[in-house]
């Protein structure tokens, strides 16, 4: 396939169309998808890239239908992707759960909106459980999220690598400020940067004779046996576990002396690290960790950083999601876990500050 | 007729009203040299209506800077949030006042949205196609990737419609340099020069006015702009 980029090039560019590039530099062949504010813009500049570079696209009837359509592009072995926000994402939990149980790789942008239902169009960071564990049956996936237009290019053709490395829908997670903001940023092509793109190949369909040539390929989501399905999940829960140590992302600075660490994720943390280089300013030792996995979760990293630390402050547009993952992640290890919560609501490093200057008292 | 053969300076219209219409790609600058458009025209005592076309997300270029831009003697035809449910995927209604803003005296700048139909949107305001009067300005960032190159400029143009100029508005918000506003230079003009269009201007902000000149080095007048958009919600 011919580079979609010479070399690199600095742009100026909205998230969404980001994503939509992104996905052409991964070499992706197909998108499905389903208008929804604040995703709309990732289709409608696929539908332009589209026919420029050889590559598809299908609007289905609604989101079920763009999630499972997702699936069946990825069993015939076209890198295929879709995305979505709020109720979308809701819908499309039940091919996301297809994709877990038959080990699809699926690439799925969310950019999260406010809510519940229709909420707003806007922003939030509310989808944070419903895309770490949204399906049904304890499913295994892979969720990043982003903090810049920079990272929603290298984690959207990561984020294919990885699903088709490993065979675990994966999700890159960014919200509406992300999504409809403009920021400058650098599109590469990925072998130019040493990134060798996994190739897609099918999955069903295969040539040769069963039994003779090959195994049957026996894709499944429905078991019979109670002990069947027991059995395909330990499998699953044994790859994901050895698996993890490969994907798990974080960002962690000033750990080391802090008396209290700001925990944020996405696009909150710029404010985090904002608010963290501020204190330390102030004098205050004050520790910085992102979470850029969130499932996996960098459990060991954030138990590591919390070690000379007394408090957690976890900071997010939403109703303790990620204080959620943090209290999981740091159970048994005695520290005070505060939180800036502001569901469907941007945060700034000034509020941090002050909830910090608190919470130290 | 293109802007080549209309009337282009405030001294020249004097008497006159400009009818103008921004058009262009996401994040190019529209409703920035919108806006400065707007402010420009006002501070010559000129009466300005200031409409927001945007008939995709219509609450977020022009509706948060309503109320300074109304304090500095400009009409900002935009809709409140609180008078529209949901934005954009539940339907779009056309603000009243939009049909008929041609028959308001003084000058009207249009800010045409980003919305897939782009410029076709003018089909909704009476009279516009037609108008005279109408100035259709396509603003152009060449750091935008379907503008970075003649051949890309040209066949976007193209795919327009109705088109007068075009400006030169080449940034990366707030990582521009020099480099890429005299990219923009060259590259706009010779894509300009290819379809038969005159460049309105190079814009750029005021901090670079000093190193540009009043004339950019293909001889395009130079314009300066402050950023609004900054406070506008994105």
């Amino acid at each position: 396939m011919a580079s979609v980029i010479e070399g690199e090039k600095k742009v100026f560019m909205t998230g969404n169309e980001v994503a939509a590039w992104a996905a052409l530099a991964a070499g992706a062949d197909i998108m499905f998808g389903y208008p929804i504010t604040p995703q709309n813009e990732v289709m409608h500049y696929w539908t332009r890239l589209a026919p420029r570079y050889g590559r598809k696209f299908l609007q289905t009837e609604d989101e079920i239908s763009a999630g499972f359509t997702t699936c069946g592009g990825l069993q015939a072995g076209c890198k295929a992707f879709t995305a979505t926000a709020g109720p979308g994402n809701v819908l499309m939990q039940e091919p996301y759960g297809m994709a877990e149980a038959m080990r699809l790789p699926l690439l799925a942008i969310i950019q999260q909106r406010g809510g519940p239902s229709s909420g707003t169009v806007v922003y939030s960071q509310q989808e944070v459980t419903l895309t770490t564990y949204g399906g049904n049956g304890e499913g295994h996936r892979i969720v990043y999220s982003t903090a810049s237009h920079q990272e929603i290019y290298d984690y959207v053709i990561k984020g294919f690598n990885v699903a088709w490395k490993y065979r675990f829908p994966t999700f890159v997670m960014g919200d509406g400020y992300q999504a409809k903001m403009r920021e400058s940023m650098v599109m590469y092509d990925p072998a130019a940067r040493g990134i060798e793109l996994v190739p897609a190949n099918p999955i069903i369909g295969l040539s040769g004779e069963i039994g003779v040539d090959r195994e049957c390929v026996h894709l499944c989501n429905i078991y019979s046996l109670e002990e069947e399905l027991y059995e395909v999940l330990q499998k699953m829960e044994a790859d994901y576990q050895k698996m993890t140590p490969e994907v798990v992302e974080y960002d962690a600075r000033f750990c080391e002396d802090a008396e209290i660490i700001v925990v944020s994720h996405g696009v909150v943390s710029r404010a985090g690290q904002d608010a963290v280089k501020i204190l330390r300013a102030q004098g205050f030792p004050a520790g910085y960790f992102r979470p850029i996995t969130l499932r996996p979760f960098p459990q060991e990293a954030l138990r590591k950083a919390v070690e000379n630390c007394k408090k957690v402050l976890v900071v997010e547009s939403a109703l303790n999601q990620l204080q959620r993952l943090v209290k999981e992640n740091l159970y048994d290890v005695a520290l005070e876990v505060d939180a800036l919560a502001k569901p469907a609501v941007g945060i700034i490093a000034d509020e941090i500050v002050a909830r910090y200057k608190e919470f130290r008292k | 007729m293109n802007r080549g053969e209309k009337s282009k300076s405030i001294s020249e219209t004097q008497g006159t009203r400009i009818v103008e219409a921004y058009v262009g790609e996401y994040a190019s600058g529209k409703s920035e040299n919108a806006v400065n458009r707007a402010l420009f025209l006002a501070q010559q005592g000129r009466k300005v209506v200031l409409v927001d076309l945007d008939m995709v997300e219509p609450c977020y270029t022009l509706r948060p800077l309503k109320d300074p831009l109304s304090q500095l003697g400009i009409e900002v035809i935009a809709w409140e949030t609180k008078q529209l449910i949901g934005l954009g995927e539940t339907g779009m209604i056309l603000h009243p006042k939009v049909p008929r803003v041609l028959d308001r005296p003084g000058d009207i700048i249009l800010d045409i949205g980003y919305g897939a139909g782009g410029a076709r949107i003018l089909n909704l305001v009476n009279g516009a196609l037609t108008s005279p009067e109408l100035c259709v300005l396509v603003v152009i960032n060449v750091a935008r990737p379907f503008t970075s190159t003649v051949e890309d400029i040209v066949e976007y143009i193209q795919g327009i419609g109705t088109v007068h100029a075009l400006i030169n508005n080449s940034h990366l918000g707030d990582d521009t340099d020099l480099d890429i506003i005299q990219l923009g230079v060259r590259l706009v003009t010779e894509a300009a020069r290819k379809i038969g269009l005159p460049v309105e201007a190079t814009v750029v902000e005021e901090k670079w006015q000093k190193e540009i000149g009043p004339v950019d080095c293909m001889g395009n007048p130079v314009r300066t702009i402050k950023r609004y958009m900054v406070d506008s919600f994105w």
